[in-house]
Order: C-alpha cells, then sequence, then structure tokens
C-alpha cells in the first residue's frame, strides 16, 4: 500500500462517471482501478463498485461510494483522483444531482451501439446545472455494432456539449481507458476553496453501519476536518464531536484529516442516517460557516402503497425490517395502518416506483416476508370548499365529494428516446395516459426524442412494460417531476357483498373510471372463489353503481368416494383446505384469498 | 388387544391390467407371475401372523380390493380367502366382497371366487358410454360390464354393487341418464355413485392443467347427482351414505364399519387399519412388504395415535357421511363428553348456513350440505 502523502489541491480531481445502465460504467470504473492499481488483480471482483446483490441483478448502483485513487500521469506528476459513484435511476435523482455537487467534473459515458438515452440527457443537464466539466465518452467500440459517428453526431446535439471533444474507449479490452484519464487532468479542473475558511463539507452519501452508527460521505468545500473536532449539520443544528475520519482505496483507511478539495467519509455520534442528510453541510460547530452549500432539499416520498404481511403473525417482523431498512435509506417513510380486509400493515412512501420494487424485494428476499402490496399512488392535493387544503396519499382518506372543492396531482415531464418506427405506438399509449404533447425531435434520421407532460400516476401502473413491449425494448425514459395540476378526479369505491373494502377503491381520472371499475369487478369475480351465497361485486362512484358483477353461490363440492385406506388422506387434504380457509382475509362475511387481492390489485 | 370386537378385514391386492390416468389407488401393473405369487404367500404370511395375534375379534367382513383382485388366480383368490377363515373366526352371515374390473374375469374364475365363499361382488362399471370410458382411459367396454354382471348373476351372487362415476369429461346429460336408465334395469342391490376426482400427480391432472380434457362445471355435476338421488330413491334404493346407494338390507357393511369409525384390519403392501384408535399403514414397497413377510415380521410402516380431538372430528366427519347422521348419545358414549361441549360454534354456523340440521337425536346433512360435504367437514377440523 502506497503512503499517502499531503496533497495539493491543484493535483486533485474530484469526478463522476454517468452513464445511462448498461453502457458501461462499473466496466470503466473496474478499468480505472486496474489501470492505477488501486486494486490488485487478486482483489479485483468482477464490478468492484456496486456491492449489493440486488443492485448487481437490477443493474443499477443505489448507493453511491468514492474511491481514491492515485493516478500518475503519462506526462508526469502524481495526481489524486476521487471517482464518485452515482446511482442510476431517475428515483435518486436528488442523491444524483448531491453526488455530483461533489465533483468539478463527469465522464458521460454512452454505449456505442445504443447511443443517446433519456437519462443521458437528464444526467447531462443535471451535471450543467452543477457547473461540472463534462467529458463525453463513447464506449464498447469494440462491437461490431458500434456507430461511432452517429453516436458522436447524438451526443454533439445535446445542449453545452456541440463542441466538446469525444473520447472513445472500449472498457471490454482497456482500450482509450488512459487516453480518457489524460483528458481528466486536461479538463476537468482542479477543486477551488480555501483552507483557511472556515469548514463547510458537502455530505453526499451516508450508510448506517451497526457499530458506529451513520458514515458519511462528505466532500470538503472549505477548511478541514479531523478527529476529535466538534462538528455541527447545518439544517438542523445538531452538533457532534467526530470520531474518525478516512478514505476509500477502495478499502476504508483512516487518515489524519480532510482538507479542502478531498473526498472521504466521516464518522461520528450520528444514531441513524436520518440525522445526516444527503446535502446537507457540516461545519465546524465552534467556527461555524456563515452559509449552508447550495442545494439541500428534503427528500419527500411521490409513490405510496401499502404493504401487508400475507401471514398475520409476520407484522412485527415487517415493522423490524422497515426501521432495519430506514436506518440506512431515510427516504422511506412508514406508518401503521389498519385494514379491516388485510389486516395490520404500513402504509409507505417511496422515492419512486423502482424504490418501491426494490425495497419489496429486499423485505421479501432478505426478511422473507411475504407480502401483499396495494396499488400505488400518488400523493394528491384536495382543495376543499373552505379552502383547506390536505393531501392524501390513500383513496380511502378522500374526504366526501361535496366538501370537495378540486383536486391535484403531481405531473411529471417526461422524456422518451425510441426507434422512429416505435414513435406512434408510443404516442398512442401517452395520450392514453393523458400525455400533454411538448415536443418531438429526431436525434438522427432513426432515433426520437419525445417530450411530454403527463400525471405521474398514470405511469403507476404497467407502464414501463407497455413502453418495453412497443418499442420492442429499445426506447429510454427518464421524468422528473413538474409540480402540481389539478385534474377531474373522483374516488371509485369498490363493494363485495355491499361492504366497502377500501383496500380496493381507487381514485382516477372521470374518463378513466368507467373502464378501470369495469376491469376491476370482472377480475374480482373470477379471483374470488364462490361462497356459499351470491355475492354482488359493485363499483360505485358517489353512491352511484357504475359497474358490477356476481360470483354465483357454489353449487358443489367433489363428492368422492371415502374407504378405509383413505381415510387418513382425507382428513389431511380437509386440513389443507381449512388451513387454506384461515389465511383467507375476510371481507364481512366473504371470504377472499390473499392471492386473489394481489392479482386484484395489480391490474390498471 | 383384548375386549371382544366385531371388525372387518380388508386385503390389497396392488395389481392391475394398465394404470388407469385418473387413478392414484395404490397399484402397479405386472406381469410377472412368480411375484403375484410370492405376493399371495406373503400375504397369507401376515394373515396367519394376526390371526395369532387378535383371537378376541370376529370378522364380520372381508373385502378383498386394489387394484383389480382379479388379475389374481381363481384358486391364488380361494387360498387366500382360505387363510382367512381358517386364520381368523369368521361371523357366520359375514359379507365378503371381492372387486371386480369388467373384463378381467370369466365364468369358471367366477364361478370359483363364488365357491370359494365369496358373497358380494363389487363391479368397476364407471360408466355404460363406450366414448367416455375409452377418454376415461378404462380398458372395458359397456359390454365387458354386462356380460360381468350376468356372470357373477349366473355364478349365483345375489349382492352386486355397481361403481358408477359422474362430472366425467365429455359425458351429456342425456348419456348420463342413459346410463342411470340402463343401471336401474339391472338393478344391483348396491350402487356407488361418486364424482371423478383430479388428484394431483396423475396423468388426469396434467390433462385438465393443460386444457386437454375439460371437467363439467359445478352447476351440471350438482343436477345431475341431485337428479341421480331422485331416481334410485323412486327405484327403491336407500341413499344411506354421501356416494351409496342400497336396496333394503343390502348396505355394504365393510363400508359401514369405516363410516362409523370402527375397528378393521387390513393388510396387504399399502393397507391401513384402524384398531384401538390406532392407525397403521403397510410398506408400498412390494419387495419390502414380501421380505418382511418372509422373515415373519409385520410390515408397518408407521401408526399413528390420533390426539382425542381429531378423533372426534374424524367420527363426527365420518358419520356425517351417512345419511343417518351423527347420533348425539352414541357420541357422548363413546367419548364422554357432549358433542355441542367440543363443537359447539361449527355445529352453530353449519345449521345457520343451512347445511346441516339437528333432527333431536342426530346431526345430519341437509340436501345442500350433501353437495358441499367438504365445506361442512372443514369447520370440524383446526
Ligand atoms: N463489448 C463490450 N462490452 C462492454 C464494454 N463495456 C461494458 N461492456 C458490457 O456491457 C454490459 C454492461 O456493463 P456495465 O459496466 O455493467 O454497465 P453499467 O450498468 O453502466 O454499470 C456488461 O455486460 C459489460 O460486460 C465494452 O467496452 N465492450
Ligand atoms: S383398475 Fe382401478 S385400481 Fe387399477 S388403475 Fe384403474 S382405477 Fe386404479
Amino acid at each position: 500500500m502506497k503512503m499517502i502523502q499531503p496533497i495539493k489541491i491543484e493535483d486533485i480531481r474530484n469526478f463522476s462517471i454517468i452513464a445511462h445502465i448498461d453502457h458501461g460504467k462499473s466496466t470503466i470504473a473496474d478499468r480505472i482501478l486496474e489501470i492505477t492499481d488501486t486494486v490488485s488483480q487478486r482483489e479485483k471482483r468482477e464490478q468492484i463498485l456496486d456491492n449489493m446483490d440486488l443492485e448487481r441483478e437490477k443493474g443499477i448502483t443505489i448507493k453511491s461510494k468514492a474511491v481514491r485513487i492515485i493516478y500518475k500521469s503519462l506526462k508526469g506528476g502524481q495526481y489524486v483522483f476521487n471517482l464518485i459513484d452515482t446511482p442510476g435511476h431517475v428515483d435518486f435523482s436528488y442523491e444524483v444531482s448531491r453526488n455530483l455537487a461533489a465533483c468539478e467534473g463527469a465522464l458521460l459515458v454512452v454505449d456505442a451501439a445504443q447511443g443517446v438515452q433519456a437519462q443521458t440527457i437528464s444526467n447531462v443537464q443535471m451535471a450543467m446545472e452543477n457547473n461540472l466539466s463534462i467529458i463525453p465518452v463513447i464506449n464498447k467500440i469494440d462491437l461490431p455494432t458500434a456507430d461511432i459517428e452517429k453516436v458522436s453526431n447524438e451526443i454533439r446535439k445535446i445542449k453545452g456539449l456541440e463542441n466538446s471533444p469525444i473520447f472513445l474507449v472500449s472498457a471490454k479490452d482497456g482500450t482509450g481507458i488512459r487516453e480518457m484519464l489524460e483528458a481528466v487532468i486536461e479538463y476537468i479542473p482542479h477543486p477551488g476553496g480555501s483552507v483557511k475558511e472556515p469548514l463547510q463539507a458537502l455530505i453526499f452519501d451516508s450508510v448506517y453501519n451497526p457499530y458506529q452508527g451513520s458514515i458519511v460521505y462528505i466532500r470538503v468545500v472549505n477548511g478541514l476536518v479531523k478527529p476529535g473536532m466538534k462538528i455541527q449539520t447545518m439544517s438542523n443544528k445538531k452538533n457532534y464531536e467526530v470520531n474518525e475520519v478516512g478514505i476509500f482505496i477502495p478499502k476504508r483507511k483512516s487518515v489524519n484529516q480532510l482538507s479542502v478539495g478531498e473526498v472521504g467519509y466521516l464518522t461520528a455520534s450520528f444514531k441513524d442516517v436520518s440525522l445526516t442528510k444527503v446535502g446537507d453541510t457540516i461545519t465546524d460547530a465552534e467556527r461555524p460557516s456563515s452559509q449552508q452549500l447550495p442545494g439541500y432539499k428534503k427528500v419527500t416520498p411521490v409513490v405510496f402503497c401499502s404493504f401487508y404481511p400475507v401471514e398475520n403473525e409476520d407484522y412485527p417482523n415487517l415493522q423490524y425490517a422497515l426501521e432495519k431498512l430506514s436506518l440506512n435509506d431515510s427516504s422511506i417513510s412508514f406508518i401503521a395502518e389498519n385494514s379491516p380486509a388485510l389486516g395490520f400493515g404500513f402504509r409507505c412512501g417511496f422515492l419512486g416506483l423502482l424504490h418501491m420494487e426494490i425495497i419489496q424485494e429486499r423485505l421479501e428476499r432478505e426478511y422473507k416476508i411475504q407480502l401483499i402490496a396495494t396499488t400505488p399512488s400518488v400523493l394528491y392535493r384536495v382543495h376543499l370548499k373552505d379552502k383547506k387544503v390536505v393531501e392524501i396519499n390513500n383513496p380511502s382518506e378522500l374526504p366526501d365529494t361535496n366538501l370537495i372543492d378540486f383536486i391535484e396531482e403531481p405531473f411529471i415531464e417526461l422524456t422518451l428516446i425510441s426507434p422512429s418506427q416505435f414513435v406512434g405506438g408510443v404516442m398512442e399509449l401517452l395520450q392514453d395516459r393523458r400525455g400533454i404533447f411538448k415536443n418531438l425531435e429526431y436525434l438522427d434520421k432513426d432515433r426520437a426524442r419525445l417530450l411530454y407532460h403527463l400525471p405521474l400516476n398514470e405511469i403507476m401502473l404497467d407502464f414501463y412494460d407497455r413502453i418495453k413491449s412497443i418499442s420492442k425494448g429499445y426506447a429510454s425514459i427518464d421524468y422528473h417531476i413538474i409540480g402540481y395540476q389539478s385534474s377531474a378526479l373522483i374516488k371509485v369505491e369498490i363493494l363485495v357483498n355491499q361492504d366497502v373494502v377500501d383496500n380496493l377503491s381507487f381514485i382516477s381520472h372521470k374518463d378513466k373510471a368507467y373502464e378501470r371499475a369495469r376491469k376491476l369487478v370482472d377480475n374480482l369475480k373470477t379471483a374470488i372463489p364462490h361462497q356459499l351465497f351470491e355475492v354482488p361485486i359493485q363499483a360505485r362512484i358517489n353512491h352511484k353503481i357504475i359497474a358490477r358483477s356476481t360470483v354465483r353461490a357454489l353449487k358443489k363440492n367433489v363428492l368422492a368416494k371415502c374407504y378405509g385406506g383413505d381415510i387418513t388422506r382425507k382428513r389431511k387434504l380437509l386440513e389443507k383446505q381449512k388451513a387454506g380457509k384461515k389465511r383467507m382475509k375476510r371481507i364481512g362475511k366473504v371470504e377472499i384469498p390473499q392471492e386473489a387481492f394481489m392479482s386484484i390489485l395489480k391490474i390498471d | 388387544m383384548s375386549i371382544n370386537k366385531k371388525i372387518g378385514l380388508y386385503i390389497h391386492i396392488p395389481f392391475c391390467l394398465s394404470k388407469c390416468p385418473y387413478c392414484d389407488f395404490f397399484s402397479i401393473v405386472s406381469h410377472d407371475d412368480e411375484l403375484k405369487e410370492r405376493y399371495v404367500s406373503a400375504l397369507i404370511n401376515e394373515i396367519e401372523i394376526y390371526g395369532r395375534k387378535i383371537k378376541d375379534m370376529e370378522l364380520i367382513s372381508i373385502y378383498v380390493g386394489g387394484g383389480t383382485p382379479t388379475v389374481l388366480e381363481g384358486e391364488q383368490l380361494k387360498e387366500i380367502l382360505s387363510s382367512c377363515f381358517y386364520n381368523f373366526s369368521v361371523a357366520e352371515k359375514a359379507e365378503i366382497t371381492i372387486e371386480v374390473n369388467p373384463g378381467t374375469i370369466d365364468g369358471d374364475k367366477i364361478k370359483t371366487i363364488f365357491r370359494a365363499g365369496v358373497n358380494r361382488i363389487s363391479i368397476g362399471g364407471q360408466s355404460f358410454n363406450d366414448r367416455v370410458l375409452k377418454k376415461i382411459g378404462r380398458i372395458h367396454s359397456k359390454e365387458d360390464i354386462m356380460k360381468t354382471y350376468q356372470l357373477a348373476r349366473y355364478a349365483g351372487f345375489n349382492n352386486i354393487n355397481v361403481d358408477l362415476m359422474f362430472g366425467l369429461p365429455g359425458l351429456s346429460k342425456r348419456e348420463f341418464e342413459k346410463t342411470l336408465k340402463e343401471l336401474m334395469m339391472l338393478r344391483p342391490e348396491h350402487i356407488s355413485l361418486y364424482a371423478l376426482t383430479i388428484e394431483q400427480g396423475t396423468p388426469f391432472y396434467e390433462f385438465i392443467e393443460s386444457g386437454k380434457a375439460r371437467l363439467p362445471s359445478d352447476d351440471f355435476c350438482s343436477k345431475l347427482f341431485v337428479s341421480a338421488i331422485d331416481l334410485f330413491s323412486g327405484n327403491g334404493y336407500e341413499h344411506y351414505e354421501i356416494s351409496n346407494f342400497a336396496l333394503t338390507g343390502k348396505r355394504c357393511i365393510h363400508n359401514e364399519l369405516y363410516w362409523k369409525n370402527e375397528s378393521y384390519l387390513g393388510i396387504g403392501a399399502g393397507a391401513t387399519s384402524y384398531l384401538d384408535n390406532k392407525r397403521y399403514q403397510n410398506y408400498r414397497d412390494l419387495n419390502q412388504y414380501i421380505n418382511l413377510l418372509e422373515s415373519g415380521i409385520l410390515p408397518i410402516r408407521y401408526q399413528e395415535i390420533l390426539p382425542l380431538k381429531e378423533r372426534m372430528a374424524e367420527t363426527i366427519i365420518l358419520k356425517l357421511r351417512m345419511m343417518e347422521g351423527l347420533n348425539k348419545d352414541d357420541f357422548r358414549k363413546k367419548f364422554k363428553v357432549p358433542v355441542e361441549k367440543v363443537f359447539y360454534t361449527p355445529l352453530q354456523t353449519l345449521q345457520e348456513q343451512g347445511l346441516l340440521a339437528d333432527n333431536g337425536s342426530n346431526y345430519l346433512l341437509t340436501k345442500k350440505g350433501i353437495l358441499l360435504a367438504n365445506n361442512v367437514f372443514t369447520e370440524f377440523l383446526d
């Protein structure tokens, strides 16, 4: 291991790699670590920066990490590179923006065969907003399908990159990696700031560690920080004493201090990550900075759904698991709720759909809790006639219709890049999803970029899959929330055997209410097993029934023969049936298997 | 085993000529005569061992089932039965039944069986419709059924059961009614009418799952069943158990032992016994079964003693299969506690649902309850 010497600020380069999923971010990072001997061959794992299995499977990085690399320039001189990894999904765009805020530059990686994707563009925009120098890199030039000229043109079409030099690499065989690293020295400025100023350090990530509380990733913008110092998190004015500061090379290593321009970690007596919010500024408690670093935002959930354990006994486990997960991810919110149909569960809030899926999967996989997840919902703003405004994320909480003046829902701006031949189909779907057309632009002769505004709610159900099938998997999507707009929304209640079932009721645009209600009652009809009596299923708006179906009464069981050798087996079969029955949820007198709930709640 | 008791004896013959695709009974297709001979010897060994062990019990029924018992030679069947008479005390009027599959028996064999002491024959007819018989994989035709029936009558049998299935794929209401009418003309002393059950792991299960065959709807089946009950009743048959009908005095003694949850001894590979509140099961593997007996060891694979509550539930379930239902006094005598003390809620719920009736002395299934028997039964289980 090399000695770490005092570093001159001129020799530091802090940068990220931004790329659409699968364009090669991790592979490039691996190559960089190899070429600089940051990791020996023996230590090398396929993809070093990703270290959660789930991330690997989903091909995204959920939590960012920073690695310090010593780079010896071909032109002489030794540099300290801090490579900051960014999450690769829209749900985590705030985190991405804070990661980028810790850098002076970014490598923009584009796949030589796939070209520019929706996310590439939004990432560039975000990097520009943070005043980063961007180095465009075309990766996978070794591919036979690589079309460097076309992809170069696409990159040059992006605002701000019209004249940048583009670097060509193959992360697979290492071609061009050195040149790319030389460009980092040349095109990315070294950090500014002064060591004499009071401490200002940007928190760009924090990870929970059961022994040390949270470990905070910081970028020192001014001043310096070392163990024993009294520090303060500026958003909540809380004071702590620093235990340890250090760097990742890529193993964790403590150092004497982190000074202006440097990137590393810090531990103090933080109990959990909710105290060290990404984007917050750490300062010297005894000589505080007068200013918090810009860009701090409290992240609030935008997508909500309820989780209920399939087995009632799992409720405490679910609570424990959610608590555990939120130690490390302060963006999850959850509050206990109780549904007559599904029992005890939690209403949870997430940064987006993917975030929700990841948490659900982790609960099921790591904590082995079988879950029923209800239909995801957005946060509605309900304006009442008495001028009060209430925010609700659960259809069942919607106030009585005659109290409501109007309802607003969150809208998004959606960027979609697709091969031209699928544009028609995509536009049709967006139209159907209440999309408002904003712009259509051709990146080149066979790829188009679409811009739409539409309600966030419209992409909650079966949207990604539909886009995928319409475009044969070639379209890429990116979106961000642009604000609230009022919509003609109504609540559709579902009644099973005359009882309203909150978990099945939904809020819908009035033009779509009938169709969805129809589908839902039809699905329920097949999902609810025959009972001893006829079960009417109805959908209603304002006391008016708009759709109905009926589960007919059970007429007969299988009347099997019963002989001596059979008695035990028969009893076991009946016991199994009984156990199945016990697991069903009851709505009034009607027994509904949970499987039915799951399929019902997934429908569009 | 001390008390003087009347019990039944079941003898399992685990061989068939071919395997029916819906069948999950324990039977194998074998043409190995030596294996069959060794099996018969093993059965006789087992009979001898039990004969020595249970001195104080009297057999009021012997039932030779399978499988297809008639794949054995007439002489082999005779040997087995003789050994029973020799080793057990068999009641004078004992019911001695053998299952016969149409097309597996000729006049000589049936006479041999009759002379061996068998006094009841159960014919696995299933349907009188050749197309449907083929569809469900039976190897016989309607004509085979008729022939077997006539041979049995001719040999002197005056107690014949015919098994019939409903809810068969592709069987129309008219065709089913035709089968019923023809059955009424034969006028067997006993009829078993039950629904085709689709058991997991059978080829038929796959057919249904894959959509190659379709089962008729519940509605359709319940109509057929109800109309069959009416027809049989009109023709003098007593509907005495969910799926069984008998002319006066011809109830099946053997099956009644099961349904009353009384004791029986089962011998043969895979057979189960219920003695002194214990359930036993023999090994299924033929070689293991035979080898153990050849060394003079009983081939018992496991025994289970049912916890009291389950024994109660089982008694209720079995008795409710009988149309006369569960006698409250019988229950109290057997378990020293009134049934309502243990099963108040299910009894109440089921009556509210119209599935169960209380005639003062007995609880019994209502007409609706007969069709929804499984719903009734599960209520009594934990
Ligand atoms: N042929 C080729 N494949 C590459 C290259 N770089 C990455 N890949 C492959 O592209 C896929 C996605 O790469 P990865 O680094 O995981 O992408 P990430 O999602 O951006 O981190 C993997 O299968 C890599 O092996 C390259 O230069 N050439
Ligand atoms: S004949 Fe009877 S025991 Fe043999 S396979 Fe067919 S149904 Fe099963």
